[in-house]
């Protein structure tokens, strides 16, 4: 390993260390570590945005003369530019355009996506018969379609929960704090898995102690 | 749709290999080349049924080769299957061309080619018929969301019901006036594109005018700089319409980074050292709403949340005082400032949720009585409702 | 700055000096200290259980300092894990066992470093796999680190088997195309043509020079879709877009926060198929692939510290919620 590698492995161990003492309590090292991050990845993002997407998505395309639709990203940087008008105040309204178009495309591309995928395919799976096969089967079934629907009697919002209907939404509120508790359970083993890395980096790559 | 059946013209492309160990397998038959139904003309089907020495002597047949003809050129491979294989899908045509195709059986050491398909044109359809379930509901939705946009501009109240966290807005701004303490709205981490977003700059907007007749301080850190401009925007409209624009300052709203992490170090420095008496955080957020929420918990602060992302809102239930769960959000936001647009949309969604709770309820009944007692005319009831909500 | 602060300040950089300079390399406790030390931490669990018991609460440090120490004491220790194998990841080894030599990838690294100690794991486990059993690799990413961390993928599976690293040949056994911007719209653009959206890879050779896609044109020229996501865009956007509208089989890793999400398109449709062939969930899938390809590496090793601190989190829980009634017993 040569000497920047080195010393990259101790500069990322220190900024480490530095933004987990905030766990102990604000200091002047995590506030160190915090204005580094900031500053960093500010800069970092500037970059790939430019040239990922400013120059290699419209200056090569918009310059090359081979390319047949060269005028369709100019269209683009037309909108892009517009939208900056939003920093000044007499002609910000021009700033609506652009956002009214990402708005639109992106409403039409997520019609099919979400309202077919996560709508209409799902009230289609769940259309099943819950008395069927084993015990745990019937149980599984009931369960998912007595919590899909309650559930959606709870986000109802035309007709006030009282009565049977306030019961049904009672029970979808109940489902829902079940399935959060238990995302809460696979996130609480995502964040230890983040922990862990930062773990095997401290303690494996810059200390060596872990094989 | 254009379809041919073997023509009698065979194509001799069997390689040039060393004939004393030649295994030849039998060809595959039967082939099909077949436009793609509801396409833009840029796909073509091919089917056959396998060769017999695939399906009968196993080892024999080391897999497929597909080649097509364009007009009167070459033919080129386009595929290479494995054994079993009898069918493909050609994406790489283009409209308006001429294709045939012929595919080859593979041994070891040889290929088996088939009788070559006649020539065959994609077409474009115009219209996906398959998808016309999904062009009925997105009609009948749609439908009811105008309907109920028209209502309300009318003038006719729509009811919504009563949303628990609303209540307590007032209560957290008044806290944060007693206490001397700022307030610190968080408007998630994505950009004005998103809905979530524009549901929580509906809601600073009313909760700004409140403010403003409170005379509180108001932090908004936020990670995009579009949401920047929009946020002082609304703020700024808030003062004027209370009647107190020199209270507002573009310092209330500052960009902090693009960098989620970046943001949310930005942000619990903040919470720590303005130690605010109420923190809302209502958009959309990801990994970082664990995050803000201890942190703003561990200052004391009163914390309103809400958002529509699943994932993020048990640790918000967890972690806030109130919490506004998915769509709770936007019916927030069109409870708050009643505006018919919105109003409209959110009862028109209610509709297409009755048609849903209807098709589950109705479709279960008929599942578990058809399959209990055998009852076809039931069973087709069921199928049918699968098959208006599936485009599998 | 106050001396409380500089002195904690200090005896940390003192305690990471130490362990670098005098601890030995590597580190790993005996059978009988490992189970000393299990025991002092249960014997540690029991005392804070009491005393909150009494109605004397601990603070939040000292909840952290217990994690802190869950997490880290285990990878020291060296305790069989029993690992139980989802359907969910069964399937995703089945599908991938059933491709034949020289069948095409197509793997989307959706992720960036804040997400690589889950999903690099099985990233790693994947590579191996391809490259032992032939299978070729076409890597791409919407995010735009997801190139660099299948680059490290695959290194680092050329380190646990040299061997590979003879074996394969950039261009021909697999392929980096790199990262494109656009989110969702990639994806629909590459269903048309991956040459469109990639028309060079990483290292700017053009998309017609690269042998391995030669006949590659969209998303009905591979056998094959892998995609390891920790986020949007990801498995829900490749689910929605590239196999519902392009049919393309699709299995996929997650980290542990979105796998919940994306269990529902594991459900079979009304026509009997699923959206997803499997899926790898955090960091017990990357465990549980590395058990089925019998290459157990740091998702195995991972998984007992991880088990140590959900332990520690569910007695946690329990003193949590019975500090909780304490006080309001104590209130009445």
């Amino acid at each position: 390993m040569g000497f920047w590698d080195v010393f990259g492995i101790w500069l990322a161990s220190a900024l480490t260390i530095g933004i987990i003492s905030f766990l102990y309590r604000d200091n002047i090292f995590y506030k160190a570590c915090e204005a580094i991050f900031i500053g960093t990845s500010a800069g970092y993002w500037f970059i790939i945005l430019y040239w990922d997407n400013l120059y290699r998505k419209f200056w090569t395309q918009a310059t090359d003369p081979t390319n047949p639709e060269w005028y369709v990203p100019w269209f683009g940087f037309v909108l892009g530019v517009l939208i900056l008008t939003r920093l000044f105040n007499k002609i910000g309204w021009l700033s609506r355009w652009p956002l009214a178009f990402i708005v639109g495309a992106v409403a039409g591309l997520y019609m099919m996506i979400y309202f077919v995928s996560n709508a209409m395919v799902q009230v289609s799976s769940t259309i099943m018969p819950v008395f069927t096969g084993s015990w745990v089967d019937i149980i599984a079934n009931t369960t998912v379609v007595l919590g899909t629907f309650c559930g959606l009697v709870y986000f109802f919002f035309s007709k006030a929960h009282t009565g049977v209907f306030g019961g049904a939404a009672r029970v979808g509120i109940w489902f829902l704090m079940i399935t959060f508790g238990a995302s809460f359970g696979y996130t609480v083993m995502s964040r230890m898995s983040l922990m862990i890395g930062r773990i095997d980096f401290l303690f494996g790559t810059w200390l060596g102690m872990i094989r | 749709m254009l379809s041919f059946p073997v023509t009698g013209q065979v194509i001799d492309t069997v390689k040039a290999v060393p004939d004393s160990e030649l295994v030849v397998v039998a060809p595959v038959t039967s082939l099909i080349a077949a436009d793609h139904k509801y396409d833009d003309g840029k796909m073509i089907d091919l089917s056959w049924v396998p060769s017999i020495d695939d399906r009968l002597v196993e080892g024999n047949v080391m897999g497929y080769k597909v080649y097509r003809i364009e007009g009167d050129s070459e033919p080129e491979t386009i595929a290479e299957l494995a054994p079993g294989s009898n069918a493909y899908n050609d994406q790489s045509v283009e409209r308006g061309k001429l294709y045939s195709y012929f595919v080859s059986a593979l041994s070891s050491n040889a290929e088996t080619p088939s009788i070559r398909t006649a020539p065959i044109q994609p077409q474009r359809e115009w219209l996906n018929i398959e998808l016309i379930n999904v062009l009925i509901m997105a009609l009948v939705l749609g439908g009811a969301v105008i309907y109920f946009i028209e209502t309300a501009r009318r003038g006719k109240k729509l009811f919504v019901r009563k949303i628990a966290g609303l209540e307590a807005v007032d209560d957290a701004i008044g806290r944060a006036t007693e206490m001397g303490r700022p307030i610190l709205f968080i408007p998630g981490i994505l950009d004005m594109d998103d809905v979530q977003t524009l549901a929580a700059l509906t809601i600073l907007g009313r909760i700004t005018r409140v403010i403003a007749d409170y005379d509180t301080k108001i932090f908004m850190p936020v990670s995009r700089s579009l949401v920047m401009t929009a946020g002082r925007e609304t703020i700024k409209a808030s003062y004027q319409a209370a009647g107190r624009p020199d209270a507002y300052s573009d310092d209330m709203v500052t960009y902090i980074t693009d960098e989620q992490f970046g943001y949310v170090a930005a942000v619990d420095g903040i919470m720590v050292r303005e130690r605010p008496a109420t923190v809302f955080l209502l958009g959309a957020f990801f990994a970082e709403s664990l995050i803000l929420a201890e942190t703003g918990n561990s200052v004391g602060a009163i914390q309103i949340a809400g958002t529509a992302r699943p994932a993020q809102l048990p640790f918000f239930i967890a972690a806030c005082d109130f919490t506004l769960i998915g769509e709770e959000l936007f019916a927030a936001s069109a409870y708050l400032s009643g505006e018919p647009k919105q109003m409209g949309s959110l009862k028109g969604q209610d509709v297409g949720k009755a048609i849903a709770m209807a098709a589950i309820l109705i479709g279960v009944l008929t599942a578990t009585i058809g399959e209990a007692w055998n009852v076809e005319w039931i069973q087709h009831i069921t199928t049918g409702l699968r098959d208006i909500f599936s485009t599998r | 700055m106050r001396a409380r602060e500089l002195i904690v300040s200090g005896l940390i950089i003192l305690f990471f000096l130490a362990c670098y300079f005098f601890s030995p390399k590597p580190m790993e406790f005996s059978r009988s200290t490992s189970v000393l030390i299990i025991f002092l931490l249960a014997a540690a669990f029991v005392y804070v259980f009491i005393r909150t018991f009494r109605g004397r609460f601990i603070g939040r440090r000292v909840v952290f300092i217990f994690v802190g120490v869950a997490l880290v004491l285990p990878f020291f220790m060296k305790f069989p894990l029993p690992l139980q194998i989802s359907p969910e990841v069964q399937s995703v080894y089945d599908a991938l066992e059933k491709l034949p030599p020289h069948s095409k990838i197509l793997a989307s690294f959706d992720y960036d470093p804040p997400s690589a100690p889950e999903l690099q794991p099985m990233a790693v486990a994947f590579m191996k796999y391809a490259f032992e059993h032939d299978l070729k690799i076409i890597i791409m990413g919407l995010w735009p680190q997801g190139p660099q961390q299948a680059d490290q993928a695959i290194q680092a599976a050329f380190i646990e088997n040299p061997d590979l690293k003879q074996k394969t040949k950039y261009g021909v056994d697999y392929v980096n195309l790199g990262f494109q911007s656009g989110y969702e719209f990639v994806i629909l653009q590459m269903g048309q043509s991956f040459k469109s959206m990639f028309p060079a890879d990483l290292y700017n050779t053009p998309y017609d020079s690269i042998p391995l896609l030669k006949n590659v044109s969209n998303f009905s020229n591979v056998d094959f879709s892998m995609n390891f996501s920790a986020g949007k865009p990801g498995t829900a956007e490749w689910v929605q877009i590239a196999v519902d509208r392009f049919q393309l089989p699709l299995a996929a890793g997650n980290t542990a926060v979105q796998a919940p999400m994306i269990y529902p398109y594991l459900k079979k449709g009304s026509k009997g198929k699923k959206q997803l062939i499997g899926l790898l969930g955090g960091m017990a899938g990357g465990a549980e692939f590395e058990k089925l390809t019998k290459k157990p590496a740091k998702a195995t090793t991972y998984l007992l510290s991880q088990s140590f601190a959900h332990v520690a989190v569910v007695i946690f829980i329990i003193i949590g919620n019975v500090a909780f009634f304490r006080e309001k017993k104590g209130k009445k």
